[in-house]
């Protein structure tokens, strides 16, 4: 049995060389997106031994424009609703599952429910809400919409299995709450949190339809929206619209190397809301 | 005693209320009032300047005649047919082979690889694409030059720039259904995979037989929540044709945004919407119903 499995056969050779083509079709978008951000063309007739490769793209991006400001925004925009995001779900399951909260199961559903709702649904009325109360063009409007139902179910999930014995320990030695929150549930829930955030990160990073209406002043723009603004301009430097999105890329892309176990775990937890 | 467990217990229920506070505050503010908001403004005539004026199902009726409805409606379908068997199926077979056949080293490296398109933005794949797809110069038509095609006008013929849309959003999701899955078929009892092998089974009557079965709930799953993401495809679409050429790319949610935030009509837009969730609505409605025979 086992020199049946290990029997190099005609069909897995050939279903081997399949799956690396589609491996490289995979990259190769992105490797012509990291070559062509050394350039400065403005057409695409070209003869690649007479292009010439540099950083100006880059430089032009972080120290130029709105550019700089839009990949400041977006990194202030990220990492606040990432603590945001975590801090309010975590919360929120924990009284879920741990305090005995008349018709809690109901509301949990109520919750649940949301997850369904398309975001173009919400998009008008949000945008309306948001103009009311004066958080257009900010980083408000942007980050804390994003603590939504799906956290707190992802966390509920995990806090299930933490054993009530920690929590009532801490009580009958006179905890306060808020210590028994910050000093034991987080730690214990940590994985969860971790996976969280990496969803948060990738979820925020890239978003783009609400930011494109949220934040309509230039100064205000996230990277994503920069980005999609700069390749509808007529006169496209393509390289600096690659450079761009190199830029927009390699940020999650260095989380993915760092913490690629997480990484897809949490992804494929988010799969169940998707 | 007992009395001070009472109020200990309502304490800490008190305390629940606390904590869940914030973010059924959240939700409420930005998802349960939103929604209702978006079936009220779907009745009314609202231009964002003037106060929002009830005019009954006008908008309903405005759009079920507008052609550009039921073009964006039928491509949102075609869409939809496209990209969710093509993803799901790539996803499987990448997945059982990588899983039964590469193993190792080389099989994570395949894996690791394949799920890099899912961290891009929808923005930065369809910049990237954009830009390979260009007519003149782009390096698709440069590589199929070498075998004596003429350049192709990938993004302003109708269904090439339909079928572009589609080959993004596959190449962008694959990985990610194929993580899911491989996690499913480690997931299947090696027994069951012996037996059959025990019994002569081919290779492809253990795929049909032990494999397929056993991922079944998975493939609900991914089968849904592809549909349901592509029922919302509004990012590629955007970057890639702006709905063009003509109306051919033209999507519901790419629909919404431009009738309210081009056009100023909101409450047609939030007809659209209301639509648009209808489908969401009776989709998971069939895969609850689904689930419950199986």
């Amino acid at each position: 049995m086992e020199t049946a499995r290990k029997k190099i056969s005609p069909m897995g050779i050939i279903g081997t060389v399949l799956v690396t083509l589609f491996a490289l079709i995979c990259v190769a978008p992105l490797i012509y997106m990291l070559l062509m951000s050394f350039t400065q063309l403005r057409s695409l007739y070209i003869r690649w031994d007479e292009v010439t490769f540099n950083l100006r793209n880059y430089y032009t991006i972080i120290f130029k424009n709105d550019f700089g400001r839009s990949l400041l925004n977006s990194i202030i925009v990220t990492v606040l609703a990432c603590i945001w995001t975590d801090l309010v779900c975590a919360m929120a399951a924990y009284g879920f599952e741990k305090k005995p909260v008349p018709g809690k199961e109901k509301l949990f559903k109520i919750f649940l429910a949301t997850m369904m709702v398309p975001s173009q649904v919400t998009l008008i009325p949000l945008f309306l809400t948001m103009r009311k109360i004066g958080w257009l063009n900010s980083y408000a409007a942007l980050f804390v919409p994003m603590a939504g139902a799906f956290g707190v179910f992802m966390i509920r999930q995990f806090m299930k299995g933490v054993d009530d014995v920690y929590i009532e320990a801490a009580q009958m030695d006179g905890c306060p709450e808020y210590k028994i929150f910050f000093k034991i549930i987080l730690p214990l829930i940590q994985p969860a949190l971790v996976s969280l955030t990496i969803f948060t990160f990738v979820a925020c990073w890239n978003s783009f339809l609400w930011p494109l209406v949220a934040n309509t002043e230039n100064s205000m723009y996230t990277f994503t929206v920069a980005l999609s603004l700069l390749n509808s301009q007529h006169d496209t430097n393509y390289g600096l619209s690659m450079a761009a999105a190199t830029v927009s890329f390699a940020i999650p892309f260095a989380l993915y190397v760092t913490m690629q176990k997480q990484f897809i775990e949490g992804i494929a937890l988010g799969g169940v809301k998707g | 005693m007992k009395k001070r467990g009472l109020t200990g217990r309502k304490q800490q229920a008190f305390y629940g209320i606390l904590y869940i506070l914030p973010s059924f505050v959240i939700i409420l503010m930005f998802s349960i009032i939103p929604i209702i908001l978006a079936v009220y403004f779907s009745f009314t005539k609202y231009d964002m300047y003037s106060p929002a004026e009830f005019i009954g199902l006008q908008n309903y009726v405005g759009v079920f005649k507008s052609a550009t409805f039921y073009s964006a409606l039928w491509n949102t379908l075609k869409y939809v047919i496209v990209t969710v068997p093509v993803q799901t199926l790539l996803a499987l077979l990448i997945a059982v082979f990588i899983a039964d056949k590469i193993r190792g080293l080389y099989g994570a490296l395949l894996k690791s690889t394949i799920f890099i398109p899912v961290i891009v933005s929808n923005i930065a794949a369809a910049a990237v694409w954009k830009v390979m797809l260009k007519t003149k110069g782009g390096i698709i038509n440069s590589f199929l030059g070498v075998f004596g095609i003429s350049d192709v006008n990938w993004l302003g013929t109708k269904a090439l720039a339909f079928l572009c849309i589609c080959l993004v959003t596959i190449w962008k999701n694959v990985g990610y259904y194929m993580v899911i899955y491989y996690a499913g078929v480690m997931g299947i009892p090696k027994e069951q995979q012996e037996a059959a092998l025990m019994d002569g089974a081919s290779p492809a009557q253990r795929f049909w037989h032990v494999t397929v079965p056993n991922l079944r709930p998975i493939t609900y799953m991914i089968v849904t929540l592809g549909i349901i993401s592509s029922f919302q495809i509004f990012d590629i679409v955007f970057q890639l044709t702006g709905g063009g050429p003509g109306t051919s790319t033209i999507t519901l949610a790419y629909m919404v945004y431009t009738y309210a935030f081009s056009n100023q009509k909101l409450g047609y837009a939030s007809a659209i919407a209301v639509i648009l969730l209808l489908f969401v609505l009776a989709i998971h409605w069939l895969q609850d119903r689904v689930f419950k025979e199986r």
